[in-house]
Order: C-alpha cells, then structure tokens, then sequence
C-alpha cells in the first residue's frame, strides 16, 4: 500500500491538489483569501543582543547568520495578542467577516498570556475565536514546531477541498525572543547549542484560506512528511535559569539533513504539480539564517537543475520568527507590492521533527486585497 | 466509505512501572505498538500519526510531541531513496476534547484520499511530581487506529462548541514561581499548575447537553437509539451525569476503571477498552475539556 492523493500515484509525503489545486474527481479547490500580520514596535540588534552575553563569546551574530535586527513584544505584548492582531489584520484583507470563518486554527510554539504564562488549557483558540467574533468557528490548536501555520494551512486546505468548510484561518502569535534572552545567560562559543535561539524574533501571523471560485487559481499542491529519525536534533522548554522557555538544538546537523532530505520532497510536490522548480516565481523557505538560505537553495537548485526566479530572505530584519516566518514574507511583499497576478510562490518549511511542508499556490487575486492592480 | 476505529488501545503508568520509566513519552509509544499489534499492522503503514496529549515530559514546546513518537515506533523514519510512504506526524492542542478533534481531522484526511491508514495517540503524566500544583489526573495512555472502509458507515457527524465564559473553570499553565518552597530551587523555578473549580462538572454538563441534542436533531437520531455513551470530562462521573440528562440508560455507558476515572485526554481510547464497539449499533462519543469546549461524535459501528 502506499500514499495516493486524489490525483493518484506514489509519494513518500501526504500531498493534496495536482496541477490546477483540484482533483479530477470534481473536488474543490483553495486559495489564500488574506494574509496578516503584526510585529513588535521594538526592535532589537545582533549587536545589541550579543552585547548583553553573560560570556565573552566572540561571536559575530549578524556575519554567522544575517540577522541584523528582530522584533522584541513590549509591555503588553504576549503570543496571543500578536496573533489577535494578525488574524484582525488577516480579516482586514479578506473579503469575509470572523462570522464567515467555519475553521479557527491556533499554530503557535509559544502559549504566553499575560506575559511568560505559558498557557496549556483552555487553547489560545478558544479566546481568539471569542475575541474575533467567530461564533460559528470549530476552533483547536496544533503544534508542529516552525511547521505550525504551514500545517494549519495543509488540514485547512484538506478540508476546503473536500467541501467540508467553505473558510478557515490558521493563525500564529510567537512571542519567542525569550529563548534568545535566556540563551545569552548562557551560551559561551559558537559551538554552542542554544546559539539558534539568539536569531529568534517575535512576529504574529494569520492566513485565511477559502473555497477558489470554478476555474480561479489558488493553492495548487500542499504536502508534508515527518522524518522522524532526526526528531531529537531540536528541543525546547521551560528554563531551567528563568521566565519563558530554553532551546537546545544541534543546529548544523539539522541543517544539513533538513537540505539534504528535502531535496526528494521538492521533487515529489513539483512533480505533482507538474512543474519546474524554473516555473516557481517566488521561493520562500522557512528563515532560520541567510547562509542556511543561501547553501540550501544552491543545493536543490544544483540537484533540481533549475532554480526558482527569485528567493525572499526576511530573517536579516525580522530574525527567525519560528511558526510565521513564510507568512511575514508573504504578507511583506504584498504590501510592497512586490507580486504580479500570475506570480507562483513554493513555501518550503523544514523544522524540528523533522517536518518538511510545502505549499505551491498562485498569487493572482491577493495582489489586488493589498491595493495593488498588477 | 466510512472512518472507522480499527483498533484502540492503552497503557496506565501503574501497569507499567515494572518495565519502564512511565512518563508520559513511554505511556504513548506503549499504547501506539499494543494498538498496531492489536490491528496487526505495521508502523510503517501509518499516514498520519497525531498526538493529542497535553502534559508531557518537560512540557516540551517543540518538536511535535507526536514526531518522538513516531521515531519510537519506527514509522518511515528515514528519508525516502526512492519509491515509499511517509509519515506525518502533529500535535492537536484541544484539551479533553483532543482526540476527537483529531479523529476529526482524519475522518476529512481519510474521505479525501490524502491518507489510508491514522492514529490518534494520547498521554498525560505529571512531568514533575512533587512539584507541580494541582495536577490530578492518573497517568495514561491511549491510542486510537483509524483507516476507510467501505462497507460501514463509521464517523457519521462531529460537532464542536466552545464556551469561553466558562474558560477560568479549568486552568492548567506553565509559570515562573519566585518564591519556590524551599527545597525545591533557590531562585524560582517554572512550575506547572492546574486548576479546576468544583463548579466544573456542573457547567460541563450543562454546555454539553444541548451540542449533543443538536447533534442528535442534525443527524435525525432519538437520543433512546443510542446503544453506546462514551463521555470524558477529565472529572469522575462525568457520564453517568450526561447519561441521566439525555435520557440515556445507565446500562449503556461505558464507564472508566475506578483508577482512570479523572483520565484527561487519553481517556476516550480508555473508555473504548472497556466496550465493543463493534458490537454497539449507534455509539454517541461525547468529550467535555477546558474553554469549555464541547467534542461530540455519532458512530455507526
């Protein structure tokens, strides 16, 4: 036995869609209905951060990674005030009201409310839907590292597609800067395992997704995969040393794997799709750092044979802000204007796990939601 | 084609503190293998796997708890050299009502042909006892086996309600205490605390009663047709109550083991041990967890 999607064939990962997002068997297709998103007002420099390094460590963080600055939550700032304002940011650019939504999806790492409270029961979910007046909402969290909206957006389009639900957001609020804070209490050399957490940002992010119109572009495939043999490569948790949460990865193997691994997974979702990885317009990877970036993309486009026309980089000004990083991009470049209509954006997740999620859809109607006519 | 419970299964940390280490990682990877033995499956054959347990070792953030359990069972964990299946691990965060919403989430995964075969697995352990406040519930583990077949109708409905003005009611959160008893650190220490009012159970049934009669009126059931009550509050005698107010027989509920009474989210797949659901003609699955938030499901074995 093995994966089929409704579009047929083997595969190693779930995949949804095939060339026109639709499955041949009269299923609908989805589409992006609005992005938002919300950052901090605070801004926070690598030099800034590395000069308050408990140790000497003679790292130069902006060189070894690209960040030059991230986004740090002020005073009242928390994960699910971030993610409350993404998802009214997300409303605000979508032709639907929080009563139109059927599906609240909340994909945070981070719980805090209130400040460092790390919140388990009840779910985010179920204050946000309050908040935002989606009465009609089914609403749950999910978990899945930096592959949390990504997956939100994988089960939403699923259920899109089947003509389950009509619209869905899946929405993200990471106030994670405190990892980086608690990791320069500690972190001596470069080789230290918690030297990731100081690229960390806080961003909140939201995406609506809803049924495509007959015949309209939109989400074409979506798919993800577990490679849990590196699944240990990342952990995080409450601190031991303070308020918030410590992370201890093993950042240059999970590196490593995670561009090796995905080379076959690219392959599979274009295939799928029935492209070129030249015909992808926009790629947007997951923002750990730009050298990773930069070496990934080298590699699957030595191995693929082509390479996507252009890569979006946001991590130099907004850090890494885990489980929103592809939506910030997203939502950055609508507003800048910077897609056309027929534009063809892949979203490439890898995160701890080790998850490996790709969604490749069409920008088309999203352009003109940002007050842009091209 | 219908979703169907292939095989369920569970692991209590008391049966298994002999043989393992019971925190809550051990009590999911215990249930996961005993509910693929039970089907006479191989890891290797699952699509999707979705951990829906809430208090785990260390309250890990990150990865998915469900990808450690994933390499623990040996699903597909190396990357593919060619043709192969893969395994999607995630966590769903829903409280009591996680299992549910993540037989929910397969039952769509399962209609629409992305995947074949799923399970929903669940544990809660104190991860630090002796210092965590409040925590209750008994350690456990539950696994649930979901795939599509043809000739039963399995999962019919699933209704979902919340009720955030009860949301105080049932509390639980990770937080920095300064003042730590002595003894345990001595500048503070994060702590886990759960807290659930005795009004709980009270407005639990009462946000539950009427999801399932919309449920029921949706699906053109009589409430008298049930044959099977499986309900979950994380609270004892939760069920019983429920059953009393739907009219519901006493004799068709399925009641949790004196010991896994106050199970939390693995306690629907502890429940289904105790029962055939094959058997049952119309089994009514109820779960009631913080927000409140009402998980309701009609099976047609």
């Amino acid at each position: 036995m093995s994966n089929t999607s409704m579009n047929g064939g083997d595969h190693w990962m779930a995949l949804e869609g095939g060339a026109d997002g639709s499955g041949d068997d009269g299923s609908c297709a989805s589409r992006f209905a609005g992005i938002g998103a919300s950052l901090p007002e605070r801004r926070l420099s690598s030099d800034e951060l590395m000069a308050s390094t408990e140790y000497s460590t003679g790292i130069d963080l902006e060189r070894l990674t690209g960040v030059r600055e991230r986004r740090i939550a002020g005073d009242g700032e928390d994960s699910y005030t971030l993610a409350l304002a993404a998802a009214r940011d997300a409303l605000a650019h979508a032709d639907c009201t929080a009563e139109d939504l059927d599906v609240l999806i909340v994909s945070s790492i981070t719980h805090y409310v209130g400040g460092l409270r790390m919140q388990l029961d009840p779910p985010l979910s179920v204050s946000l839907k309050e908040a935002l007046g989606a009465r009609q909402a089914m609403s749950f969290d999910i978990s899945n590292a930096c592959a949390g909206m990504m997956t939100g957006v994988f089960l939403l389009n699923d259920m899109i597609r089947q003509g389950r639900i009509r619209r869905g957001m899946v929405v993200s609020g990471e106030y994670i800067s405190q990892l980086g804070v608690n990791a320069a209490r500690e972190i001596r050399t470069m080789m230290d395992d918690q030297l990731a957490s100081l690229t960390l940002g806080d961003a909140g992010a939201a995406a609506i997704l809803e049924r495509a119109p007959q015949g309209a572009p939109g989400i074409e495939v979506a798919g993800f995969t577990t490679l849990a043999e590196h699944s240990r490569l990342c952990l995080a948790f409450p601190a031991k040393i303070g308020r918030g949460a410590s992370m201890y990865s093993d950042a240059r193997t999970l590196q490593e794997v995670g561009i090796a691994d995905t080379v076959p997974m690219l392959r599979e979702a274009l295939n799928q799709a029935g492209l070129e990885f030249d015909e992808i317009d926009y790629f947007i990877p997951h923002q750990t750092s730009a050298r990773a970036i930069t070496k990934g993309v080298k590699e699957f486009s030595e191995v693929m044979g082509s390479a996507p026309k252009h890569v979006v980089v946001t991590v130099n000004e907004f850090g890494n802000t885990s489980s929103t990083t592809h939506f910030v991009a997203l939502w950055k470049y609508l507003r800048e204007g910077r897609f056309l209509k027929e534009d063809r954006v892949l979203l490439l997740s890898i995160a701890s796990g080790l998850e490996v999620g790709i969604v490749i859809f069409k920008v088309d109607q999203l352009v003109e939601r940002y007050g842009h006519d091209h | 084609m219908g979703t169907i419970i292939e095989a369920s299964a569970v692991a209590t940390a008391a049966a298994h503190q002999r043989s393992l280490s019971p925190g809550a990682l051990e009590l999911a990877d215990a249930a996961a293998r005993s509910c693929l033995e039970s089907a006479h499956r191989s890891s290797e054959e699952l699509d999707v796997l979705i951990n829906a347990g809430i208090f785990h070792d260390k309250i890990l953030s990150e990865p998915a708890f469900a990808s450690l359990i994933q390499e623990d069972l040996g699903a597909n964990l190396s990357p593919p050299t060619g043709a192969g299946r893969g395994t999607f691990s995630f966590d769903v965060l829903n409280g009591a009502c996680g299992m549910l919403t993540g037989m929910s989430l397969i039952d769509g995964m399962l209609s629409s042909g992305t995947v074949e075969l799923a399970m929903v697995v669940a544990s809660d352990m104190d991860p630090e006892p002796g210092v965590s406040e409040g925590f209750s519930f008994p350690g456990v583990g539950g696994a649930l086996l979901l795939s599509g077949d043809d000739a039963r109708a399995g999962f019919t409905a699933f209704r979902f309600a919340t009720f955030p003005e009860f949301a105080k009611l049932f509390h639980s959160y990770v937080d920095w205490q300064e003042d730590a008893p002595a003894g345990r650190a001595q500048d503070g220490r994060n702590i886990l605390t759960v807290e659930i009012a005795k009004s709980y159970v009270t407005h639990a049934l009462d946000c539950a009663e009427p999801i399932v009669r919309e449920l029921a009126a949706g699906q053109a059931l009589d409430l008298a047709e049930v044959d099977l009550l499986v309900a979950t509050a994380s609270v004892p005698d939760f069920a019983d109550q429920l059953a009393a107010r739907l009219g519901v027989s006493a004799e068709l509920v399925a009641i949790l083991p004196e010991d896994l009474a106050a199970a939390h989210t693995a306690a629907p797949a502890a429940v289904l041990q105790e029962v055939d659901l094959t058997a049952a003609g119309t089994t009514l699955f109820v779960s009631v967890g913080a927000g409140i938030t009402v998980a309701t499901a009609l099976y047609r074995g």
